[in-house]
C-alpha cells in the first residue's frame, strides 16, 4: 500500500523539500492508523482492566460488524459519487424479515437469508434504476426508496416486535464466537478481502473510481455509467440486506424501529475512510479502521462514564469533522506540488 | 461637447501583464453613428481592450475619454452596454426576469411589481423598433438569434449609446445573423456607437463603417471598409509573409480510406461527406459553430448522427453503437474540453493514462497486472516526457501541457485506427506541442488515421496533411500541399471566398 513518493524524478525537488514531503505523505497515509494506536494506548492506559478485556473487544467486534458491513455497502455507490440514504432502513427491513420469515412463517434461516438477499438485490437495483435512467438524484431516490423499506418493515411486523424465541440455533449461531473470533468479524474480514480485491485491481472497480472522479470523461473512455452506477447500487443493496441478516442474528428478535440509526455512523465512516490510507477517496482499508477508530472511541469514553446521549453529540460531531477532514486533505494533496513543478 | 466629438476616444492605452505588453499605446476612435469592426488573431489584444473598458483591467497608461470626458472604467460604471460571446442569460427565466437582472426589477412598496416587469421588457425591445416577444417565455424557448438580440436590448436597458459587441455572431447560423445585423444599422441609424469584435471577416462588409486591425497588442491599421477586402484584412492580421515551412505528405487519395463519412448530417448541419486515408493527418477547421466541432464527436458515438453513414475501413459503423463499440472497432478521441471531458483530478497518472483498462483488452474482472501496467506507464511517461516522470503524481500537480501529453497517450496504448484530435494542442506550451506533433505524425505513418479538429490554424497548416474548411455543415474548401497554409485557412474560414474552391 505504500506509495514512492518519486520513483525517478522528473524534477528533483530539494533534499528538506522531499523529506518534509515524505512526512506530510506519511501522516495522510497513515494518520488514521495513528489515531487507532494512540486510542488504543489512551484507554488502555486509562482502564487497562475493562478496555482490552476480551469481552470488551468481542462486544465491540460484534456491535460493529453491521455497522462495518453498512460502510462497506456504503463505499461502493460513494465510489461514484453517488449516496445511498437507504442502507439503514434497508437494514432494518432485512432484519424484521429475517426474524419475522423464520418465527412467523416457519421457513428454514436458509431460504429466508436466500429469500431477503433476492429482495435486497432488486431493491439495490431499483435504486440504479431510478438513478441512472430516470435521473433521479440518487439523495433524493434513496431517502424515497429508504422511506419506502421503512413502511414495509412497519407494515410487515404492525409496528410490533417480533419475539425470537422459537429462532433455532443454527440460525442465531450465525453470530456466536468461534475459537475466540466472533463470527460477524470474520463475515466482515471476508467481505473487505472481496472488495479490497475489487476496488483495488478489477478494471470494474478503477471504473468506479473513475466515474466519481468525471463523469462525462469516464463515459468519453467508453465506460458504461449506467451499468456501473447501478451495479453499485445493487451491491449496496446486498450487503445492507446481509447486513440486516447478521443483525437479526445478533439481536435474536425483529425491532422495527431498529436500522435508520445505523446510517449516520456507517456514512461517518465511509467518509472518514476517505481521509486515509488512499487520501482523498473512499477505500476499503480506510472505511475498517475508521469504523474500529469510533468504535474503540466510543467505548473508552463510555467507560470513562460518559452518559448514553452522547453517542448523538459523538455521530454528528465525527460525521462533519469527517467529511471536513476528508475535504481539506482532498485539496492539500492535489494542490501538494503544484506549486513548484512547473515546466 | 459637440457632435464632432467623437463618442468613444482612447488615446495611448497600454496595458501590461508580467512584463508583456497587451495593449501597445493604443489610439482608438468611434464616432457617432458609427459601426468600427475590430480584429486580430487570438492574442492580438482585442479582449484585453473589452476588458479594459469593462473596467476588469486596469490600464497601467493611457486614458480613455467618452463625449470628451476621461472616464475610468475600473473605478466605477461607464455608458458603455457589453454583449458578450455568451451572452449570460438564464434560459429557464422568463424573456422579463432576464431584462430585470440587467435593468433591475421594477418594485412598488419594495415589492416586484411583476406587471412592470413584463412592461419594461415590451419597452425596451419597442425603443430599438422591434416587435416584443411575449415577456413572459422562457429564454429557453428563443432560438439563437432572439437570444442575441434579447442579449443586446438587456445591454441597452442602461440607456447606453455606446455598444461593445464581443462575436456576437460566433454561434448565429447565416439567416440569423441578418437580424442582428439589421437591429446593428437601426441602433447605428439612431446615433449609437458600436464597436463590433469577430472573427468572421465577411459579414463586416456592408455592416461595418471602418474597420480596425489589432495585432500582438498593437494597433496596425484603420481604414473604411470600402478600401479593404478580406485578403488586406489577414495580411494585416498576420502582418508578415508567411515562412511556414511545411512538407505535406505525397498526395493520399490514392490510399487506401480509413474513414470515410457519406452525407452526414446532425442537427441542422450537413450533410457532409470526406474520406481520410490510412496514414494520412486531416485537418478540420472552421469558425466557432462552423459544424466542425461536433464531426468527431459523432464518429465517435458521443454526438447522435440524423442521416448519412460513416465506414471505418470500409464497414460501416452502426449509427446506435456506443462509444465502447467504437473503441473496440479502433476509434479514439481526445476530446477539446481538457479538464470538463478528459482529466480525472485526484487521480494518478496511472489511472489517467488507463482509466479504462477494458479498451487494452480484457473483461471488466480481468485483474490489473501491476507490474505491466506500471511498465506501460513508465513508457508512456518517458515517451512523451512527462514531468514529473511518477506515476502515482496525481494529475493535478501537472501542467496543461503535461496533462494533455498524458490524454493523448491515454490513446496510444490501445490500438484504434482512426485518432480524432480536438484541439490537441490548445493551452500546451511549444515543447509539448512539438513532442504531440511527433507523436500523431509516428500514429499516421504507422498507419493509422489521424483527425486533428483544431481552431489552431498555425497547427493545422504544420501538421496537417490536408485541411477540410467547413461552414454550416459542410465543407466549403479543401487545402492540400501548398496551398495548405495559414493565410489561405484563414481567408477560406473567415469566408473570404464563398464558394467551395480546390486549391492544390
Amino acid at each position: 500500500m505504500s506509495h514512492p513518493i518519486t520513483e525517478r524524478a522528473g524534477t528533483t525537488p530539494s533534499r528538506s523539500r522531499a523529506g518534509g514531503q515524505f512526512l506530510s505523505n506519511l501522516v495522510a497515509v497513515y494518520g488514521l492508523l495513528f489515531v487507532f494506536l494512540l486510542i488504543m494506548l489512551l484507554f488502555g492506559l486509562l482502564r487497562p482492566s475493562s478496555f482490552f478485556s476480551t469481552t470488551n473487544i468481542n462486544a465491540i467486534l460484534v456491535g460493529q460488524s453491521v455497522t462495518a458491513i453498512l460502510a462497506l455497502a456504503e463505499m461502493i455507490p460513494l465510489a461514484t459519487k453517488q449516496f445511498d440514504l437507504s442502507i439503514g432502513y434497508h437494514l432494518g427491513m432485512a432484519q424484521v424479515l429475517v426474524v419475522g420469515l423464520q418465527v412467523q412463517h416457519g421457513l428454514g434461516w436458509p431460504e429466508s437469508c436466500v429469500l431477503i438477499l433476492i429482495g435486497s438485490l432488486v431493491a439495490g437495483f431499483v435504486n440504479g434504476l431510478l438513478v441512472t435512467r430516470f435521473g433521479i438524484d440518487s439523495f433524493i431516490a434513496t431517502m424515497g426508496t429508504g422511506t419506502l423499506y421503512y413502511g414495509v418493515t412497519n407494515w410487515y411486523s404492525n409496528g410490533e416486535q417480533i419475539g425470537g424465541m422459537d429462532l433455532p440455533a443454527s440460525f442465531t449461531n450465525l453470530s456466536q464466537i468461534v475459537h475466540g473470533v466472533p463470527l460477524p468479524a470474520i463475515y466482515v474480514g471476508a467481505i473487505a478481502v472481496v472488495l479490497w480485491v475489487v476496488t483495488e485491481r478489477l478494471p470494474v472497480g478503477r471504473n468506479l473510481y473513475v466515474i466519481g472522479a468525471n463523469v462525462r470523461a469516464a463515459e468519453l473512455t467508453g465506460i458504461d455509467i449506467r451499468r456501473h452506477v447501478t451495479g453499485a447500487f445493487v451491491v449496496s443493496g446486498l450487503l445492507s440486506g446481509f447486513a440486516g441478516i447478521v443483525l437479526g442474528s445478533v439481536l435474536q428478535t425483529g425491532t422495527p424501529s431498529v436500522g435508520p440509526e445505523y446510517l449516520l455512523p456507517a456514512f461517518a465512516a465511509t467518509l472518514l475512510g476517505a481521509t486515509s490510507i488512499k487520501p482523498g477517496r473512499v477505500n476499503v482499508i480506510g472505511t475498517l479502521l475508521s469504523v474500529l477508530v469510533l468504535a474503540f472511541s466510543f467505548s473508552g469514553v463510555q467507560q470513562l462514564g460518559a452518559p448514553f446521549y452522547l453517542q448523538y453529540f459523538f455521530n454528528g460531531g465525527i460525521l462533519i469533522v469527517a467529511v471536513g477532514l476528508s475535504v481539506y486533505a482532498t485539496q492539500r494533496r492535489r494542490r501538494a506540488a503544484a506549486k513548484p513543478r512547473t515546466n | 461637447m459637440s457632435d464632432t466629438t467623437p463618442a468613444v476616444e482612447i488615446r495611448g492605452l497600454t496595458k501590461r501583464f508580467l512584463g508583456t505588453l497587451a495593449l501597445d499605446h493604443i489610439d482608438l476612435t468611434i464616432g457617432r453613428g458609427e459601426i468600427l469592426a475590430l480584429v486580430g488573431e487570438n492574442g492580438a489584444g482585442k479582449s484585453t481592450l473589452i476588458k479594459t473598458l469593462a473596467g476588469i483591467h486596469q490600464p497601467d497608461e493611457g486614458e480613455i475619454r467618452i463625449d470628451g470626458v476621461i472616464v475610468h472604467p475600473h473605478a466605477g460604471n461607464v455608458p458603455i452596454a457589453f454583449v458578450h460571446q455568451d451572452l449570460g442569460l438564464v434560459n429557464e427565466l422568463s424573456i422579463g426576469e432576464n431584462v430585470a437582472l440587467v435593468a433591475g426589477f421594477p418594485r412598488i412598496g419594495g415589492l416586484i411589481s411583476w406587471s412592470k416587469v413584463w412592461s419594461q421588457a415590451e419597452a425596451i425591445y419597442a425603443g430599438m423598433g422591434i416587435a416584443p416577444p411575449d415577456p413572459r417565455a422562457p429564454v429557453g424557448s428563443l432560438s439563437a438569434a432572439s437570444k442575441a438580440i434579447l442579449g443586446i436590448a438587456r445591454a441597452l436597458s442602461r440607456q447606453a449609446k455606446i455598444v461593445v459587441l464581443d462575436e456576437p455572431t460566433a454561434s448565429l447560423p447565416g439567416p440569423d445573423a441578418l437580424h442582428l445585423f439589421e437591429l446593428l444599422l437601426r441602433l447605428r441609424a439612431g446615433g449609437a456607437s458600436i464597436l463590433y469584435v469577430s472573427h468572421r471577416l465577411n459579414e463586416l462588409f456592408g455592416l461595418v463603417d471602418r474597420v480596425t486591425v489589432f495585432r500582438d497588442g498593437r494597433h496596425v491599421r484603420t481604414s473604411p471598409i470600402g478600401s479593404q477586402t478580406p485578403e488586406t484584412i489577414v495580411h494585416d492580421m498576420l502582418g508578415r509573409d508567411l515562412d511556414i515551412h511545411h512538407e505535406p505528405q505525397a498526395a493520399r487519395s490514392t490510399a487506401k480510406p480509413m474513414l470515410s463519412i457519406e452525407g452526414l448530417c446532425v442537427g441542422a448541419q450537413g450533410p457532409l461527406s470526406f474520406s481520410v486515408g490510412q496514414g494520412e493527418v486531416l485537418g478540420l477547421v472552421g469558425l466557432r459553430g462552423g459544424g466542425h466541432e461536433v464531426i468527431g464527436r459523432t464518429i465517435f458515438g458521443a454526438q447522435a448522427q440524423d442521416a448519412g453513414a460513416i465506414r471505418l475501413a470500409g464497414e460501416i459503423i452502426p449509427p446506435d453503437l456506443p462509444i465502447a463499440g467504437r473503441i473496440a472497432k479502433g476509434i479514439a478521441l481526445l476530446a477539446g474540453d481538457r479538464l470538463v471531458e478528459s482529466a480525472f483530478p485526484g487521480m494518478s497518472l496511472r489511472e489517467n493514462l488507463f482509466p479504462n483498462k477494458t479498451n487494452l483488452g480484457g473483461g471488466l474482472f480481468t485483474p490489473i497486472s501491476r507490474s505491466r501496467e506500471h511498465g506501460q506507464v513508465r513508457d508512456l511517461l518517458e515517451r512523451f516526457d512527462v514531468r514529473p516522470r511518477d506515476a502515482h503524481a496525481l494529475i493535478d500537480w501537472l501542467s496543461g501541457g503535461n496533462q494533455q501529453k498524458v490524454f493523448v497517450g491515454r490513446w496510444l496504448a490501445s490500438d484504434s485506427r482512426l485518432f480524432i484530435m480536438e484541439e490537441p494542442t490548445a493551452g500546451v506550451d511549444i515543447g509539448a506541442k512539438e513532442i504531440i506533433h511527433a507523436i500523431l505524425r509516428d500514429i499516421a505513418a504507422a498507419g493509422a488515421a489521424v483527425l486533428i479538429v483544431s481552431s489552431d490554424f498555425e497547427e493545422v497548416a504544420v501538421l496537417c496533411d490536408r485541411a477540410l474548411v467547413i461552414g454550416r455543415g459542410v465543407v466549403t474548401a479543401e487545402l492540400a500541399g501548398g496551398a495548405l497554409n495559414l493565410e489561405n485557412l484563414l481567408t477560406r474560414s473567415s469566408g473570404g471566398s464563398g464558394q467551395t474552391v480546390q486549391a492544390h
